[in-house]
């Protein structure tokens, strides 16, 4: 250590020195902020990028559009009715579809649908040939994938009442409110399962009736949607129709609103004489003027008048619909 | 007054500042007091203000006198304070350790004073960057907002296990039986802790409720049931049967799948079909969705992942997302005519009935997806192992598979002991880098050095 001090400072200050570049260059204080903005940028990111990565969008599942409102569909047994009898049928039914055909301010399409098969037309693995219904439903609603209602009707019935109309006569939800059996055991007279009271009348999804013996599976109508795939299905499950129900698909109905509460979520049972009137007191109530339908009910039975025969005493139903 | 010599380290030897005096004295003074004087007589600087009560100067001047002299002030301040009381023993041991709190502050802002304002932001910022990442990473916090949404959705995801099955009703459960329940237990303690998901460990003991004709065996459907009401935020829900293992903790449900859940799951089950389902299903009623072989392959419409075994549907690892067609499979699962029917063939009772749901009903097919078995569902190699090692079915250390299913285990197989091996596999698999230091290199090192095995 030579010198205690540093050499002493001239008083001449050294000259400025020039640029080494010719941009301008990013000062220390400058330079700092940008990097910590970057990189509280970078962890915002970081921070956010998993919330980014879920998708939440839900399926959209095909909503009917309403066209046609109503899909009428009926099997036909032609193994055991004759052609004449069964085109009787299907004249009633095309002709009320026609009925909605034509109103003042719809379009002309706008008319119900109606959907016909042969019972032989399903294979049901030897089941009875009454279970056809229910893939014939699930086949309306293949058909008529926009369809909002599909009202069944059992061969042996006719519709009577051309101006009722099934939207408004029974689905509309106002209307299914005011109707709804509330608290009712689903199968009489005793079943500890009752209807549900609270149910709005747009959660309603399967609307039927019952008789004097249990729920009645000849006249029902279905929302077109999820839940009635899935109600269909799970009714047309094999294993129901091997257990050899006493009355089929009747019973089987029975069963699986009573065992399956999802199912009776969306269940409303109106009174008999909305939807499904019955041809004879015996079997549930009977037929007034101005009901929607009638069923002949116990038909070719033994003891009982052919359905031919009977289909005679509501022949006028052809003079109803000749009116406009 | 300058000193000619450094003093002699002796009590009271001649050093004005009393911190370098040592009290054994047990007279019990708590106060400087003149006894701190230096050798000069003179009592030290601030004694003598507060007895002359004037401005005072130093009795020995600083300039050109020495080092010592120069920088005496910073080095004293520095070295080790006195506190003056009264204690012996082992209070002298403590108060011994307790010397150093002050002057370690005071050495902390001395070096912290000396550094420039560059050095400082930096280490504050390296120390800001290690708090985040000991936060972030190590603490049992993570599993705090690993649960919300926007840090990882934890809260989405339900894990529940099935444990003390059986409960000791119809067999004893022993020693090995509980060791098995608590390795497990802890295992998915351990995973949902780390990832921030809930954890529902229901009681699968045999109970009246579940006996013959009552819904033998269909505990799955209702626990997932009162699962999904207990926890109203949980999207997905895991089904674990208790004899599973989850091998690589480190890997989250949502990277492991969920987060590409169209990459990861098929739902046409012909690519893995063990049960020869038909499959799409061709009744002639059915509508186009109904009858793809994908569904409407959009992710969000998969409601339920399982994955299948060499002989059909595996419901011992599943996920079921809360919707409403959950609630309608949850619903027609179990059905008494069903029951009724079948229940002598269907041997794995609620597992068969999903199968026979599945062929009948195409509304089921629609919101299934199956996932490749290795994926969740990983076997020992006892479990379906007829024809040997399948490639498809059973744990591959090379592939880490993510979780292990020791099913059937009970019939046959040691239990404990698959547990336990895949417990301390899945441990050696995921060591720390400090494990791995340990047991690779210096294990290795000494037992080149002396052909002994040890273990740090």
């Amino acid at each position: 250590m030579h010198f205690a001090y540093p050499p002493r400072k001239s008083s001449n200050p050294p000259p400025f020195r020039p640029r080494t570049s010719a941009l301008p260059t990013i000062r220390g204080k400058r330079l700092k902020t940008i990097v910590l903005t970057g990189l509280a940028f970078l962890t915002l990111l970081w921070l956010f990028q998993r919330s980014g990565r879920s998708r939440h969008a839900p399926p959209a599942y095909h909503k009917p559009s309403g066209n046609p409102p109503v899909v009428i569909v009926t099997v036909f047994n032609e193994g055991k009715y004759g052609k004449g009898y069964l085109d009787m049928v299907k004249e009633n039914r095309l002709k009320y579809a026609e009925k909605h055909a034509y109103l003042p301010s719809s379009p002309p399409d706008a008319g119900y649908g109606t959907f016909f098969v042969k019972s032989s037309d399903y294979d049901l693995h030897g089941a009875p040939v009454s279970w056809a219904t229910l893939p014939a439903v699930r086949h309306a609603m293949t058909k008529f994938p926009d369809a909002s209602y599909i009202w069944y009707l059992d061969q042996n019935a006719f519709i009577m009442n051309p101006l009722l109309k099934i939207e408004e006569h029974v689905m509309k939800p106002s209307r299914l409110e005011e109707l709804m059996i509330k608290d009712h055991p689903v199968v009489p007279p005793d079943s500890i399962i009752k209807t549900f009271s609270h149910l709005k009348g747009h959660d309603v999804d399967f609307v039927l009736t019952q008789d004097k013996d249990g729920l009645s599976s000849s006249s029902f109508v279905v929302k077109n949607g999820e839940w009635a795939k899935f109600f269909l299905e799970t009714w047309f499950d094999p294993i129901y129709r091997t257990y050899n129900f006493q009355k089929a698909e009747q019973h089987a109905l029975e069963h699986i609103v009573q065992w399956h509460p999802t199912i009776l979520a969306k269940l409303a049972l109106v009174p008999q004489r909305i939807l499904n009137s019955y041809s004879k007191e015996k079997g549930g109530q009977e037929y007034k003027e101005g009901d929607l339908a009638v069923r002949l009910y116990a038909c070719g039975e033994a003891g009982e008048d052919t359905c031919e025969t009977e289909s005679q005493r509501f022949a006028q139903w052809k003079a109803a619909f000749q009116d406009s | 007054m300058s000193l000619s010599r450094s003093p002699s380290p002796v009590p009271g030897g001649g050093w004005a500042s009393p911190g370098l005096t040592n009290n054994l004295s047990p007279s019990g003074r708590s106060s400087p007091t003149k006894a701190y004087a230096g050798s000069n007589g003179t009592p030290v600087m601030w004694e003598r203000q507060k007895n002359m009560g004037g401005a005072a100067y130093q009795s020995f001047s600083t300039q050109n006198q020495g080092f010592f002299s120069r920088h005496m002030r910073r080095i004293s301040s520095s070295l080790p304070r006195f506190k003056a009381d009264n204690t012996h023993g082992a209070e002298r041991e403590k108060i011994g350790q307790g010397r150093w709190n002050m002057p370690r502050l005071g050495r902390i802002r001395g070096i912290t004073g000396r550094m420039s304002r560059r050095t400082k932001m930096l280490l504050a910022f390296g120390l800001l960057f290690l708090l985040a990442y000991i936060i972030f990473y190590s603490t049992p916090l993570v599993y705090y907002y690993r649960r919300t949404s926007w840090l990882g959705g934890g809260q989405k995801f339900v894990i529940i296990l099935a444990a003390n099955v059986g409960g000791g009703v119809m067999e004893w459960k022993g020693a090995r039986e509980w060791a098995i329940e608590r390795d497990s237990i802890r295992n998915k303690k351990k995973y949902v802790a780390k990832w921030g998901y809930d954890l529902e460990i229901v009681d699968m003991s045999t109970k009246k409720r579940y006996a013959h004709e009552w819904r033998e065996s269909w505990e799955k459907v209702d626990f997932i049931r009162s699962t999904l009401r207990k926890y109203p935020k949980a999207e997905w829900v895991w089904w674990l049967d208790l004899n599973t293992f989850i091998m690589e903790p480190s890997k989250s449900l949502q990277d492991h799948i969920f987060d590409h859940i169209e990459d990861v799951t098929y739902r046409d089950i012909n690519e893995y079909n063990p049960l020869n389902i038909s499959h799409p299903p061709a009744d002639p009623y059915l509508d186009e969705l109904s009858k793809s072989p994908i569904g409407d392959g959009n992710p969000n419409s998969i409601h339920l992942m399982l994955s299948q075994d060499c002989s059909g549907f595996n419901l011992g690892s599943f996920f079921m997302r809360r919707s409403t067609w959950t609630d309608h499979l949850l619903d027609v699962w179990w059905d008494p005519v069903a029951y009724e029917q079948k229940h002598m063939e269907w041997e794995h009772k609620e597992q068969d009935a999903l199968e026979q749901l599945y062929t009948a009903q195409p509304w089921i097919r629609k919101s299934t997806a199956f996932l490749p078995q290795r994926m969740i569902n990983s076997f020992p190699t006892g479990a379906c192992s007829e024809k040997g090692n399948d490639p498809r079915i059973h744990y591959d250390q090379k592939d880490r598979d993510f979780l292990v299913n020791m099913a059937g285990c009970e019939w046959g197989r040691d239990c404990w002991g698959e547990m336990y091996n895949f417990r301390e596999l899945s441990y050696h698999l995921n060591r720390s880098l400090w494990e791995r230091f340990k047991e690779d290199l210096l294990c290795w090192i000494w037992f080149k050095l002396t052909g002994k095995k040890v273990k740090f």
